[in-house]
């Protein structure tokens, strides 16, 4: 097989089988265990492979485009290093399924196990075989992601769950931590391949963001490898099934951290940072661990808070920056997964076949399970560093490199003192565990009858244990190559010099090893009558908690101090939204004008007229009354509305525009009746607002008028500001030159509404149409609020008094009281109708046309209405707005196919002139039946809005409550 | 002055998709009753053409029509089918939950299809005035759709609020418009860009600027004018939610690149601060504000706070990598976001909206299938590598990077950090905490089909995300 398919097939095959595991059904426990055993099997013999490959510094690639547009490819890489944790990877996963093939009872559902577990172990693989960053970290957080699923396997435990959370949360931030830093790596490489990233450590050490990505890096790697201060989430992750634990935490997850600082050595160490962040945190941990295990009830948390330990010296060794100590660290990751994978399995079956998993309830197991016990002892007894075991020859290349001075400090002095402990330390965790659990009376009242296990779920630990054995007799033999190709992988060609032999003669090291073991079972002797007794947790430490340290302080700065940041900035409150908004908007406006001068033309304006300037100031006082007015007195504020709407139409005729100024007053007539019939159904006016007596209330009130006169008056600068520029060459001028000649009018306006722009036009009255059907399709099905339904307070009085005359006669009370004006409108509408007419006809040339024309015909016809009341009107004029809408509609649109007729495009006009009668020389452009179309639409569309709106008021009294109250006939119909 | 016959052509998607909701009007008024099947279908069906006219009309077009207001290009061209085809999705999540609810009728994919039609125009504005025209077209189907439910008070409420602010920031939008305008005096995009590149009437184009950044903040809800987005998230239903959050972002990214960057690119110096500004706050209120939620729609209101904060960053970096990580950023968050919504929708039933961040608990035990989907999806929006929310990241980090800006890049990790926690506790409710009542899901196949594609879209984004990484790239490159 060529390389390039080893490693794929390496990569793939455990994400084959673990989506092939998940499909199976939930019974088939020996096939699930087949099918694993099988696919960790081939990856395993793939992986042995490899090994002819990688030796002497030999890397395997394989190398796929992924991302061109990056310049990121999907690289597999095997070196040494690589292929010694590819070969534990695989080796320690096959062992475990074989044992969890026992292990797990038929209730749990075993392929979701062994999915998640060979997903991780892919994960696991990745990890390792990754030849750039990228693809590293997205690995490293698949690790993550399986774990906590297989850590929350039984997540019906609340234990599970917490254990689950608290290490996806720490891991997955850290792996967030972890992917800043390769970012950044890979920014100062300028590369994310892993070979050139290994070897750039030059540069990486020397560059000026070299510290911010080591320690985003190593928030990444001490997290998961359960470093100080981040240790806690690794024992309370021990709630998952033990198979679990003897893999994640022994080969795999766990050793990811160290595997990455192990991987990135020749890249990031050999600084000061390095030393001091990776070897300190590395030590504390170590000695740490170390204590805390002693005080642990549980078989499982003693092994946890070991892990702990023993990476915690990992840590230490990489960290130590000599070449030396990486072989050493290295070699001890081999080592302390073979004996502590051994010993969880062992835990695991002592937990298995007792039913618990609490040394004080334990003992005297020997005579039960004595093979068993034979293998945990040994297993042990290499954690502790006994001579002739694996564990005795890393740790003897430890406590030589502790000797070894460095730079004279007092750390470094120190450093072979805290060895010594920390190894106390281990062996009298170890001495615990074995002597506790084995030996002693036999224990009474377990859950189960104690026996040996199945000879198969004991067979991974045999194997294990020998390999502890073999390993630590004849190490040269054995282990020696793999680690010289490991190493030779991270250091490169200059490889220190280092000796395997068990005996080295009676050295300092030796001496501290003789003094580990004793001391650490004197500790243990001592502690002992304290221990059993005892509760869970070392004395004082016991009630320093970090998960709870951890939860609380999640807890209070995730919810507490982001809750009180949201009460304090956050509000659901629409005018302070506003607030915030505009005073935003004119902060940043303020800060664009900061340091430099508005240019305002002074010249281009004329003088201030003193009239003018009075003019301004009503409509101006208006307008503000109307704003002050709107929440409290909706009439009080239309009526102002109106008053600066005047002045708008005033101020056109000021500036000589009399075909706006005409509109204006026109659209703002039809407007505020308009509104006045919609106020009808709204509260007239708001009960129940603060008057503004409390001090607060007031100052928000007078800060939020200084805001808006500030935002105001800015706006109002900046207006006159880009007013006064020269204005840009418009297309105004082409219009007045264009205007006679070619539309044949001289009101240059109506000339473009109904000609230069007439398909505007068109689009607008259609629109306007539309506008006004959809008014009335929504009031023909309007249901006022039931509080705006009575007839109006003033009325219902004055028909009460109508009703019931107190002295009066029957007969005398009046009921007109709109007679005169009725009479008047009813003479005054024809008379409005011809102006219209007026408007209409003389718009081509002077101010007026279809648009004013048609608001001035539906004004009369709103006077009409007013005056004369709904039913009188309308017994007499049958107005059929709809109708006129069409018509209008058919007219303007006419006009415009009309031109087709004569081959001219859509819409071309034809202007003439004819002498009328009376009016004298009249425009008889096409045009005029074009204006003629908006004429009629508009008086169509205006009065079925109207009329839409005025219905209202009969429907209302159509009620029931209206009905019950006296209801004279309505003004004008007698 | 000559008529001169504009190419009619050239903008064929919008034209399509206006003919077809004219037809679709008329359809849906005499097809009613039947669920207005006919209508979402002919939407659904309209939206994929429309997709497809604009990847047969516009991709590898540069060109302008309509006097040089409407243009025609590759950046139009993949946003315009980012919209239709999220918008697609974001409907065939509507109809399940409208008709639940008695709410299903033709207006709604009616409004949305409209909303999608001033997007497209936005999407292809070359001028001041396409830009504001697409916008309020967007925004006023929008105000009626959030305000779709009218029973609904807080519903109401929120369409009311949303309506004010944004007609303010509307108004704004415009204010600085006509500034630009008056500076100018052109509302040619192309020739804005050339009177800001010479650099002559500093003053008048910083106000206009400062204007259109208000406006264009706005209508992504960042920081601080994000104000109307928890409240809409909430009020609105959740189809509508989905709506709002998903194609309008796209649509924002128009706004931004044609308006800030096409038209006033030369001004990168001055509106890159307040950018800045916009962006950081952006993250930190979002991230900060979203971990104390109790309601999901308002926690992912917040969310979206914070990754426009992210999408921010690619504008901050002003290359050209970096407008088109924001594009990538957005194309892809509105697909996550929608997925997200998508699982409150399956969740929901009649009178259970299940827009409580509890109301996902024991979603592992009802279906374990869609559990995964939200998994991927919550880790796709937190940017766990793997995941296509990662790549969004990435670029957009790059981008920054790239311009020596680490220390923004470190403020937004920390942040996409603190991010995380409310993401995985989302996860955490699905899988690790139970619920009384297991009772199984009653979404429809159609539903259920529709929710997995989006979880397996994002999967096969996130393994194999460099063409769309390519489209951005190259639609940026012209």
């Amino acid at each position: 097989m060529s390389n390039a398919t080893l490693l794929i097939s390496l990569t793939i095959l455990p994400f084959a089988g673990s989506l092939v595991a998940a499909f199976l059904p939930a019974n088939a426990r020996n096939i699930e265990a087949w099918l694993s055993g099988l696919i960790a099997l081939s990856a395993l013999i793939l992986t042995t492979a490899c090994y002819w490959s990688v030796t002497a510094g030999g890397v395997m690639r394989y190398e796929a485009q992924w991302l061109p547009t990056l310049g990121l490819n999907f690289i597999l890489r095997m070196d040494g290093f690589a292929w010694l944790f590819a070969m534990l990877v695989t080796g320690i996963g096959l062992l475990v399924v074989l044992y969890a093939r026992y292990y797990m009872s038929p209730q749990d559902p075993v392929p979701r196990f062994f999915s998640f577990f060979l997903a991780f172990m892919g994960a696991m693989l990745g990890v390792v075989l990754a030849g750039n960053l990228i693809q590293l970290v997205f690995f490293w957080e698949l690790t993550g992601l399986f774990s906590f699923l297989l850590i929350g396997y039984w997540h019906h435990r609340a234990g599970a769950r917490d254990g689950a959370r608290m290490a996806l949360t720490v891991t997955a931030t850290g792996g967030l931590c972890l992917l800043a830093g390769m970012l950044i790596l890979g920014h100062v490489v300028g590369s994310y391949d892993l070979d050139e990233v290994l070897a750039a450590g030059e540069l990486i050490r020397s560059h000026a963001l070299y510290l911010p990505a080591l320690i985003l890096i190593l928030l990444g790697a001490l997290t998961k490898s359960a470093q100080f201060p981040f240790h806690f989430w690794l024992p309370q992750a021990m709630v998952a099934p033990t198979p679990v634990s003897a893999y994640l935490h022994s080969a795999t997850l766990v050793k990811a951290g160290v595997f990455l600082l192990a991987r990135l050595w020749p890249a990031l160490a050999g600084t000061d940072a390095w030393l001091w962040i990776v070897g300190m945190s590395g030590l504390v941990t170590f000695v740490l661990g170390a204590y805390l295990a002693i005080f642990q009830q549980d078989l499982k948390g003693l092994l946890a808070y070991s892990t702990i330990s023993h990476l915690g010296l990992i840590t230490l060794l990489l960290g130590l920056n000599t070449p030396l100590a990486a072989v050493a660290g290295i070699f001890h990751i081999i080592n302390h997964a073979t004996f502590k994978a051994s010993l969880f399995m062992g835990a695991g079956i002592i937990d298995h076949e007792t039913g618990t998993r609490d040394i004080r309830r334990l003992s005297g197991l020997y005579r039960f399970m004595p093979i068993t016990a034979t293998l945990a002892m040994v297993a042990a007894a290499a954690m502790a560093g006994v001579p002739l075991l694996n564990g005795f020859l890393s740790k003897e290349m430890f406590f030589a490199e502790t000797i070894a001075a460095h730079d004279g400090s007092l750390v470094d002095q120190t450093l072979p003192l805290v060895a010594t402990l920390a190894g106390m330390f281990s062996v009298a965790y170890s001495l615990r565990f074995i002597h506790e659990t084995f030996f002693g009376p036999p224990a009474v009242a377990l859950p189960r009858v104690p026996h040996e296990p199945p000879r198969w779920m004991r067979f991974p630990v045999e194997l294990l244990v020998v390999a502890c054995l073999v390993v630590g007799i004849i190490p040269e033999l054995t282990v020696g190559p793999v680690l010289e190709t490991a190493a030779y992988a991270v250091l490169g060609p200059a490889l220190p010099q280092y000796n395997l032999a068990v005996w080295h003669g009676f050295t300092l090291p030796l001496l501290m090893s003789v003094a580990a073991l004793l001391g650490g079972a004197l500790i243990y002797r001592l502690l002992r009558e304290h221990l059993l007794g005892g509760v869970e947790g070392p004395p004082l430490w016991r009630h320093l908690k970090s998960q709870h340290i951890f939860e609380r302080v999640l807890v209070t700065v995730s919810w507490r101090w982001a809750g009180a940041l949201k009460n304090l900035l956050g509000t659901r409150h629409l005018q302070v939204q506003l607030r915030l908004l505009v005073g935003t908007a004119l902060i940043a406006a303020l800060w664009s004008l900061y340091g430099r001068e508005l240019a305002v033309d002074h010249t281009a304006s004329p003088a201030l007229d003193p009239a003018f300037a009075l003019l301004w100031t009503v409509g101006a006082t208006c307008a503000v009354g109307a704003a002050c007015l709107a929440k409290y007195h909706r009439l009080a504020a239309l009526i102002l509305v109106g008053g600066a709407g005047l002045v708008t139409s005033i101020t056109f005729v000021w500036l000589s525009a009399p075909d706006l100024a005409l509109t204006q007053l026109l659209v703002e007539i039809v407007t505020t009746v308009l509104i006045l019939l919609g106020l009808r159904w709204l509260p007239k006016r708001i009960e129940g607002i603060d008057s503004g007596a409390r001090l607060r209330i007031r100052a928000r009130r007078l800060g939020d008028l200084a805001l808006a006169l500030v935002a105001g008056s800015g706006l109002s600068l900046l207006a006159y500001a880009v007013m006064s520029r020269p204005a840009p060459s418009s297309i105004s001028r082409f219009f007045l030159e264009h205007a006679y000649t070619e539309g044949g009018g001289t009101n240059v306006v109506n000339v473009i509404l109904v000609d230069f722009r007439g398909f505007d036009t068109l689009g607008e009255i259609t629109v306007l149409g539309i506008v006004a059907l959809a008014v009335y399709a929504l009031l023909r099905r309007f249901r006022p609020a039931s509080d705006s339904i009575d007839i109006p307070e003033q009325q219902r009085l004055q028909n009460a008094r109508d009703a019931a005359p107190p002295l009066r006669p029957p007969g005398t009370t009046l009921t007109d009281y709109l007679a005169i004006p009725a009479v008047i409108m009813q003479l005054m509408f024809p008379f409005i109708g011809v102006l219209a007419m007026f408007l209409l006809i003389r718009g081509h040339n002077l101010p007026g046309g279809g648009f004013i024309a048609g608001i001035t015909m539906t004004v009369g016809l709103l006077l009409l209405y007013i005056a004369g009341g709904i039913r009188w009107v309308e017994a007499r004029l049958h107005v059929r707005p709809v109708r006129w809408i069409a018509m209008g509609l058919l007219l303007a649109a006419g006009t415009g196919v009309g031109a087709w007729l004569f081959s001219y495009p859509f819409l071309t006009s034809y202007a003439a002139h004819a002498e009328l009668p009376v009016i004298g020389r009249a425009p008889l452009a096409s045009a005029l039946l074009f204006d003629l179309g908006v004429f009629v639409l508009v008086v169509g569309a205006m009065a079925l809005i109207l009329l839409a709106l005025a219905h209202q008021s009969i429907r209302s009294h159509r009620t029931p409550s209206a009905k019950a109250t006296v209801t004279p006939p309505s003004a004008g119909e007698t | 002055m000559t008529f001169e016959m504009p190419d009619f052509l050239l903008a064929l998607p919008e034209i399509w998709v206006l003919s077809m909701a004219c037809l679709v009007l008329v359809v849906d008024l005499f097809a009613r009753g039947r669920e207005s099947a006919l209508a979402f279908h002919l939407v659904q069906f309209t939206l994929l053409a429309a997709a497809w006219l604009s990847i047969e009309t516009q991709w590898g077009v540069t060109a302008t029509t309509f006097s040089g207001t409407y243009v025609a290009d590759k950046f139009a061209c993949l946003l315009k089918v980012a919209i239709c085809l999220l918008t697609f999705l974001v409907f065939a999540y509507s109809r399940d939950y409208l008709r639940k609810r008695d709410l299903l009728s033709g207006d709604f994919f009616l409004l949305g299809l409209l909303g999608v039609l001033g997007m497209m125009i936005m999407a292809s504005a070359h001028s001041l005035l396409t830009v504001y025209l697409g916008l309020e077209l967007v925004e006023l189907c929008l105000f009626a759709m959030v305000a779709y439910d009218r029973e609904n008070r807080v519903g109401s409420e929120a369409a009311m609020k949303y309506f004010v602010l944004a007609a303010l920031s509307s108004g704004m939008l415009l204010y600085g418009m006509s500034m630009v305008y008056g500076a100018a005096q052109s509302l040619d995009l192309a020739q804005i860009a050339a009177i800001a590149a010479n650099g002559e009437s500093g003053l008048l184009l910083a106000f206009g600027l400062t204007f259109i950044l208000v406006g264009v903040a706005f209508k992504f809800g960042a920081v601080p004018f994000h104000m109307w987005i928890p409240d809409v998230y909430q009020g609105a239903l959740t189809p509508v939610t989905v709506y709002v959050g998903t194609a309008p972002k796209i649509a924002a990214v128009a706004l931004f690149v044609r308006l800030l960057v096409d038209g006033l690119g030369a001004l990168h110096d001055q509106w890159q601060v307040m950018a800045t500004i916009i962006a950081v706050g952006s993250l930190a209120v979002g991230n900060l504000f979203a971990l104390v939620q109790t309601n999901i729609k308002r926690m992912l209101g917040y969310s979206t706070i914070a990754h426009v904060g992210f999408l921010f960053l690619g504008f901050i970096a002003g290359t050209e990598e970096g407008y088109s990580a924001a594009l990538f950023y957005a194309i892809t968050y509105g697909l996550m976001a929608a997925g997200a919504f998508g699982v409150v929708i399956l969740l929901s039933r009649r009178g259970f909206e299940a827009d409580l961040i509890e109301d996902m608990k024991g979603l592992n035990d009802r279906h374990s299938g869609f559990a995964v989907v939200m998994l991927i999806l919550m880790f796709s929006l937190t940017g766990v590598p793997g995941t296509v929310g990662f790549y969004a990241k990435w670029l957009v980090l790059k981008a920054v990077i790239d311009v020596n800006m680490v220390w923004l890049a470190v403020v937004a990790v920390i942040f996409a950090v603190i991010g995380a926690f409310y993401y995985l506790r989302v996860v955490r409710m699905v899988y690790f905490d139970r619920r009384s009542d297991g009772e199984p899901l009653e979404a429809s196949t159609g539903l259920r089909i529709v929710l997995a594609g989006n979880g397996l879209a994002v999967l096969v984004l996130g393994i194999f995300p460099d063409s769309l990484i390519m489209a951005c790239k190259v639609a940026l490159a012209g």
